[in-house]
This record gives C-alpha cells, sequence and structure tokens, in this order.
C-alpha cells in the first residue's frame, strides 16, 4: 500500500487537553515529521481544529488513535497525500472562474 | 506537589477547618482538663475525623462534579470519554483534590496541638500559633488571588479570631 505523506484532518476536540498538548502527542507518532493544528471554531465545550499531519510514512490509523485517546473526534479527512513524492492540488479553470 | 489556584481553594479551606476546629476542641477540652494525654487525645481524634470527613467530602463532591462536566463535554462531542487521556485526568484531580483537602486539615490540625505534644501546652500558646498561621494562610490567600496581602491577612486573621472569641464565650456561658 502506498506511504501517506500528508494528512489534514478536521477535529473536534475538548478544550483541555490543550491545542500544544494534541499536537505534540501527534509529533511525538513515529514516522511524523511535522504538525500543523489551527483553530476555526470555538464553543463553550469544544474547539474545532484543522490538523495537518506530514512524514515519510503516516499512519493514519495511530494518528486517529492518538487523537481519540486525547478525547477528540475526527470528523472529516479533508486531504491525503500518498505516493512516493507530496503533490499538490492543481488548479483548474473551474477553480479559477 | 504543586498547587494551582483551584487547588488553592481546598488548601484555605482545609486549613482553616483543621486548625479552628482542633483549637476549638483543645479549648473546650483544657478548661475540664489540664492533662497533656487527654488534650492530645481529644486533639488528634478530632484532627482526625476532620481530615478524614474533608478529604472523603471532597472526594464525593469532585467525582460528582468532574462526572457532570465529562457527562456535558460527551454530549458536545457526540462520543464517550471512557478510558481517554481526558477521564484520567479528571480522576487524577479528583484524587488530588481529596487528598490536598483532607491533608491540609490534618497539618492544619497539629499546629494548636504542637506545644501539647511537646508538653507545653497552654491556651495561649495554642492559640498564638494558630493566629501566626492564619497570617500565613493570609498571605497565601493575598498570593492566589492577587489581592492586598494587608486585605487578604486581616480577613483571615479578623475570622479566626471571631470564631475563637465566639468558642471562649460559649466555654464561659457553658461554665456559668
Amino acid at each position: 500500500m502506498s506511504q501517506i505523506k500528508r494528512l489534514v484532518l478536521d477535529v473536534l476536540k475538548p478544550h483541555e487537553p490543550t491545542n500544544v498538548e494534541v499536537a505534540s502527542a501527534i509529533g511525538d507518532l513515529q514516522d511524523v515529521d511535522g504538525v500543523n493544528l489551527s483553530l476555526y471554531e470555538v464553543d463553550q465545550q469544544t474547539e474545532n481544529v484543522k490538523i495537518t499531519v506530514e512524514g515519510p510514512n503516516v499512519n493514519y490509523d495511530l494518528v486517529q488513535q492518538t487523537i481519540e485517546n486525547l478525547g477528540g473526534v475526527v470528523h472529516s479527512v479533508d486531504e491525503i497525500i500518498a505516493g512516493k513524492k507530496l503533490v499538490e492540488e492543481e488548479e483548474t479553470l473551474h477553480d479559477r472562474g | 506537589m504543586s498547587f494551582n489556584i483551584e487547588e488553592g481553594r481546598y488548601v484555605i479551606l482545609g486549613s482553616i477547618d483543621g486548625l479552628l476546629a482542633t483549637l476549638g476542641i483543645i479549648l473546650g477540652v483544657s478548661v475540664v482538663s489540664a492533662s497533656n494525654s487527654i488534650v492530645v487525645s481529644a486533639g488528634f481524634g478530632g484532627a482526625i475525623a476532620l481530615a478524614l470527613t474533608n478529604g472523603l467530602g471532597s472526594y464525593l463532591a469532585e467525582s460528582t462534579i468532574e462526572h457532570g462536566k465529562l457527562v456535558k463535554t460527551e454530549k458536545s462531542l457526540l462520543r464517550k470519554l471512557n478510558n481517554t487521556y481526558v477521564e484520567s485526568q479528571s480522576k487524577k484531580r479528583i484524587v488530588k483534590d481529596a487528598l490536598t483537602h483532607g491533608g491540609a486539615s490534618f497539618l492544619a490540625s497539629l499546629v494548636p496541638l504542637a506545644p501539647w505534644i511537646l508538653g507545653v501546652g497552654s491556651a495561649f500558646v495554642s492559640g498564638f500559633l494558630s493566629l501566626i498561621t492564619l497570617v500565613a494562610l493570609g498571605v497565601y490567600s493575598g498570593y492566589i488571588s492577587k489581592q492586598n496581602y494587608i486585605m487578604s491577612v486581616a480577613k483571615m486573621v479578623g475570622l479566626g479570631t471571631l470564631i475563637i472569641i465566639t468558642v471562649e464565650l460559649l466555654r464561659i456561658v457553658h461554665l456559668v
């Protein structure tokens, strides 16, 4: 199976643990080179965050397990890059329109 | 064990409880008996009972509150938080709060008891040591609340003195 190079996840999490703790926990996983976590919505009980994970061979199940263990829920997988190299999304005429 | 602002609540609550309740027992018993062993016995009994009730009471109260918070969060997340980091941290908080409340109560109880344990007990010495402890608690309270230290000490000492005077008056009324 192809190796996952980048994952972008939409995650709903409680306020505790903090975003710093969540990002650190995912960053500590094997084959994860870096994590970008950005907050885009907050309410009284929860926070919506976008988590971008990059590495030579990111294990999605492990990332999901880590997020769930920290009390979060993966709402959707918004972007996946798999294969031998990182392939960015190309803009088409339709997108430019 | 480090204390944050939330846990400071239990340090103050437990300390005041243990300190003044034990002082009250000492003042009451020392009237009817000047025997060191009787005062120490009564004081220790009270100190242990207070520590246990405070600790267990906190455990039960915090368990209720923490469970309620978890259920609320679960509802928002639409998932259970059993066996997660969130649940384990919640359990740790409950235990820490219970130990802080009970522990602070017991340690503060030892302050007015100390002179009696050392064989140099008197109501005056116990009262004086308790007053010094109240000053320390007032400083701690001021540190946590970031308020004026003098005001915090005055509040703590003032309320503590009021309680001691009330106990003394009740004692005198009882004797009369």
